[in-house]
């Protein structure tokens, strides 16, 4: 019987004129939102790729100079693309896209893709994952709103039921009719991503984006379940298609508009984060404070005596400067460990809090694991930041060790070559889909919580619904 | 007969429900869009003046440093000399300029949490004195504010539409329009009714809880430009919603029932505020596309290595370009380190700037699709008009950074002749000082006149074409 309603709801909603139409949008939508995202794709990884390589080729190719000033000459760290970013940008317009490491100073990421741009940005970016989020489930409005209420008007539940048709059989035949609909648009969709990904890379990067992808797409599964049921026991509920559409686009706009921007507002409330001015201060404050700095500098200098056994530095066959310039960096590190680590910290429970809201808007949920699991959210961001800012301590272990070691105080030091090639280039790679799940537990609960509850709530709309 | 009609319609929609959720939740929000404008004017005001305050604690430190070297009990080195004009010009004595918010700016958060509102101006590379940000979490840039500007944008459309779109149809569906019609009354002087009274109720609501929440969080209408805005704000609103309404007529011209009504609606709503504004962004950004900053940082990097190689000899051709700063002991000034920096520096920028007129010309590139294109969206000319308005817009923030560059210029200028002269600063006062200059007020009105023409112009269209099809308007079916 199911199969039967299931296959009746599909053929009238292919038929429907008004499905086609909108079938050809969100078709002609996706196919361009993929296509320009795949384009700029290739045009950022190709430059990101390119200075990435001209950074490492300036660092090897110092001319001999002080290991010092090579630590202040350098290297940029620039932020790759995901390739899964074609689908969801996510906040990869609003963050900087390089830092410079130098010695001394962790620098912040510059250059926002957004401030190159016009102010219809702001209207939101055309990708496929905005189609999917909201763009989709007002298409699941249109389609569902009268897929009950419709047969009460025109008699025919009437008919349906006096065949001896259970309601929870037709509730489940239309669910699967228009999700099988649905399916013939997002299906060509969804394969000219994958085509649109395997001409970005050679087979081994597609399969390693694999599990995030399916993830993807599982993710959207149920988030347009959710949708169509909840669609679907409005539509059982309401007295007339009329109160069905008014109160569905109601809540499609607070899902995708309103709930967004007030769950950002509230999370900015409720966890304030500072201004550059405020941070600036506070770091510029702790860096200037060195007595700390200074205890471990006497540290040092007495292990060094007591390990050679000597009365002065200068019998000791360690560059004491090398020493007591790690000791800055490791002072630095700590300041900019607690600043940007807090920072970070008030970013991240902002958007904890934004998903925990997602309670009251399943988009919220599922914009948190859609951004995570193209690698585009904040958690992304900063895990970069963190390795960048690791590698360029690195840097500084390796020239401050080696000033350390190889130079004698008062005599003119040079390194060449052999010691920049020593510091291995700069690799990142993007964690994987379980670290990914693994931060974004609370959507996960969320979305299964949403759609336990719309199906639970399509069910009882449609065992209590009236005849006419 | 006007008046009669709309007493019966006031006294028709107030017993209606829907009347007092579209009032309720559009007061409701345009309280707390407001409420948010003001809440991010304080913090750029807060920043603003944590910054002079940090400048101003900067400058009395360094002064009382000035005055302990100079009586003997301070040493330093020479590069953490205060009184060193190239130490001065790059951190020590380095200044703020700002751009203050408008009298309005609470009325739109527009680009202003996106574009900084201050730099720390130092005799560093503009781009690297510009190229910071205001701290944000990037997904609240992402995903925007929820402040007036937003409300007027994509809301009040929408409770528009709400209230409007079985302007004919629900008393067709109700059987009660031909009764309506059986009175010495046309359909047409009907419709202007109800549309008219609508538009009253909707412009009366928003004007008063707007003023009165702009009043009430101190908004200070003395201001120079306070008050023109507050008009053309308004008559933005009108014109905005005029157009909206004009779309409600145009459709319930078409005599189709109420639910193929609200989905036309619903669907040209989300034509014109999401899609074309979307579609306006892809385009602009494919058409001109701007290269990531990245290839502007390897060739400033490449210039620096390259000018850095060749230091001294840019030092000597530097000299025959100014012979006026060779005078005395050029020789010696020769290897002065700061003499170098200033040489490279200026060679850098003249070698980058290709580099950097190609993003500012993409840029530009992509405001000239928006600005001719734009006129496809009501939406996008709102945003603009409401910009404008508010000051938050990308033009004032132009403005701004023209006289950030000119300030930067002046800044350089300053010292450049005295790190050449190697003078010592013997305090801090007479150095340059950013005072922004407001835009004149007739470029303001220009451009938010322009876009409210925009505006007008099609909802006029689109109510004549409503109108006209009301003549053949089926009052029963």
């Amino acid at each position: 019987m199911i199969s039967r309603i299931a296959r009746k709801e599909l053929l009238d909603t292919l038929r429907d004129g008004r499905f086609r139409v909108l079938a050809a949008v969100v078709l002609a939508i996706s196919l361009t939102s993929l296509a320009a995202g795949w384009k700029h794709y290739r045009e950022v990884q190709r430059q990101h790729a390119e200075a990435a390589a001209a950074t490492r080729a300036q660092w090897v190719n110092q001319p001999a100079k002080n290991p010092h000033s090579a630590a202040h000459y350098g290297v940029y760290a620039f932020k790759p693309k995901m390739r899964l970013s074609m689908i969801d940008t996510g906040i990869d317009p609003y963050v900087g896209v390089a830092a410079w490491l130098e010695a001394h100073k962790q620098n912040e990421f510059k250059y926002r893709p957004a401030q190159d741009r016009t102010a219809v940005q702001r209207f939101g970016e055309l990708t496929a994952a905005e189609g999917f989020l909201v763009l989709l489930p007002l298409f699941i409005v249109l389609v569902t709103f009268n897929a009950f209420s419709g047969e009460r008007e025109q008699g025919t539940l009437r008919q349906l039921l006096s065949l001896g048709v259970r309601p929870f059989d037709l509730m489940v035949g239309k669910a699967v009719g228009l999700s099988s609909a649905l399916a013939m648009v997002l299906v060509p969709a969804t394969i000219a991503g994958i085509v649109g990904l395997s001409l970005t890379s050679e087979f081994g990067a597609l399969a390693a984006d694999a599990p995030r992808a399916l993830l993807l797409g599982a993710g959207y599964t149920v988030y347009f379940a959710t949708l169509i049921a909840i669609g679907l026991g409005v539509s059982a509920r309401m007295k007339s298609s009329r109160a069905a559409l008014v109160v569905l686009l109601a809540c499609w706009f607070a899902n995708s508009l309103i709930a967004p921007r007030l769950a950002s507002d509230v999370a900015a409330a409720w966890y304030p984060a500072p201004s550059a001015v405020e941070f600036q201060k506070a770091l510029d404050h702790d860096l200037a404070d060195q007595t700390d700095l200074e205890r471990r500098l006497q540290r040092r200098r007495a292990e060094l005596l007591e390990r050679y056994k000597a009365t002065s530095l200068d019998a000791v066959p360690i560059n004491f400067s090398g020493v007591s310039m790690q000791e800055g960096e490791e002072h630095g590190n700590e300041v900019f460990d607690k600043h940007y680590g807090r920072l970070f910290e008030i970013y991240e429970r902002q958007n904890r809090l934004q998903q925990t809201l997602g309670v009251a808007a399943p988009l919220l949920p599922m914009r948190a694991l859609s951004m995570g699991l193209a690698g585009t959210d904040f958690a992304h961001h900063r895990e970069f930041v963190e390795t960048a800012e690791e590698y360029r301590r690195m840097i500084q272990r390796v020239m401050n060790g080696d000033i350390a070691e190889n130079s004698k105080p008062g005599v003119v030091y040079t390194a060449g070559r052999e010691l920049w090639a020593k510091v291995p280039e700069f690799n990142y790679q993007a964690p994987s889909a379980r670290w990914v799940l693994s931060n974004n537990v609370r959507s996960l609960l969320l979305m299964t919580g949403w759609l336990i509850v719309a199906v639970a709530f399509a069910m009882t709309a449609t065992r209590r619904s009236r005849v006419d | 007969m006007f008046t009669r009609i709309l007493r019966h319609e006031w006294r028709a929609i107030t017993a209606d429900a829907s009347l007092w959720v579209v009032a309720g939740t559009i007061a409701l929000a345009i309280a707390y869009g407001t409420f948010n404008g003001v809440v991010w004017v304080r913090f750029q005001q807060q920043a603003i003046a944590d910054a002079a305050r940090e400048e101003r604690d900067r400058y009395a430190q360094q002064e009382e440093a000035i005055a302990r070297i100079a009586a003997g009990q301070l040493t330093v080195s020479p590069f953490a000399d205060p009184r060193n004009p190239q130490t001065a010009a790059s951190r020590f004595a380095a200044r703020y300029a700002a751009l203050p918010p408008a009298p309005l700016a609470a009325l739109s958060i527009g680009q202003s949490d996106l574009l900084r509102y201050y730099f720390k101006i130092t005799s560093d590379t503009k781009e690297n004195v510009t190229a910071g940000a205001e701290l944000e979490n990037p997904h609240r840039l992402l995903t925007g504010r929820f402040d007036l500007a937003f409300v007027l944008i994509y809301l009040y459309p929408l409770l528009i539409l709400a209230l409007s779109y079985n302007l004919l149809s629900g008393e067709k569906e109700q059987g009660t329009l031909s009764l309506a019609l059986s009175q010495p009354v046309s359909l047409r002087t009907l419709t202007l009714g109800k549309a008219t009274l609508r538009f009253i109720v909707f412009i009366g609501l928003i004007a008063a809880v707007a003023s009165l929440a702009t009043v009430i969080a101190g908004v200070d209408l003395r201001a120079p430009g306070a008050v023109p805005g507050l008009v053309s704000w308004l008559l933005a609103v009108a014109i905005y919603g005029l157009f909206w309404f004009a779309l409600a007529v145009l459709v319930a011209s078409l005599g189709r029932p109420s639910s193929t009504n609200a989905m036309l609606l619903a669907s040209a709503w989300l034509i014109l505020v999401v899609l074309i504004p979307s579609l306006l962004n892809v385009l602009a950004t494919t058409l001109y596309p701007v290269p990531s900053r990245v290839e502007m940082i390897q060739a400033v990097r490449a210039a620096a290595d390259d000018a850095n190689t060749q230091g001294s000899k840019l030092l000597s051709k530097y000299y025959e370009d100014h012979p006026e700063l060779a005078a005395g002991d050029a020789v010696q000034a020769m290897n002065d380190f700061n003499v170098i920096r200033v040489a490279v520096a200026a060679d850098v920028e003249h070698r980058v700037r290709p580099v950097l007129d190609r993003y500012e010309q993409q840029l530009s590139g992509q405001q000239r699709v928006v600005a001719w294109l734009r006129y496809a969206s009501p939406a996008v000319l709102m945003q603009d008009a409401l910009n404008d308005i508010a000051g938050s817009g990308t033009a004032r923030h132009h403005h701004f950074m023209r006289q950030v560059a000119a300030y930067h210029s002046e800044w350089r200028d300053y010292f450049v002749p005295l790190i050449f002269r190697k003078a010592q600063l013997a305090a801090y006062t007479g150095l340059p000082v950013f005072r922004y200059q407001e835009e004149p007020a007739a470029a303001v009105i220009g451009r938010v006149s322009t876009a409210l023409v925009g505006l007008g112009v099609p909802a006029l269209i689109i109510a004549i074409v409503g109108w006209r099809n009301l003549r053949r308007y089926p009052v029963t079916t």
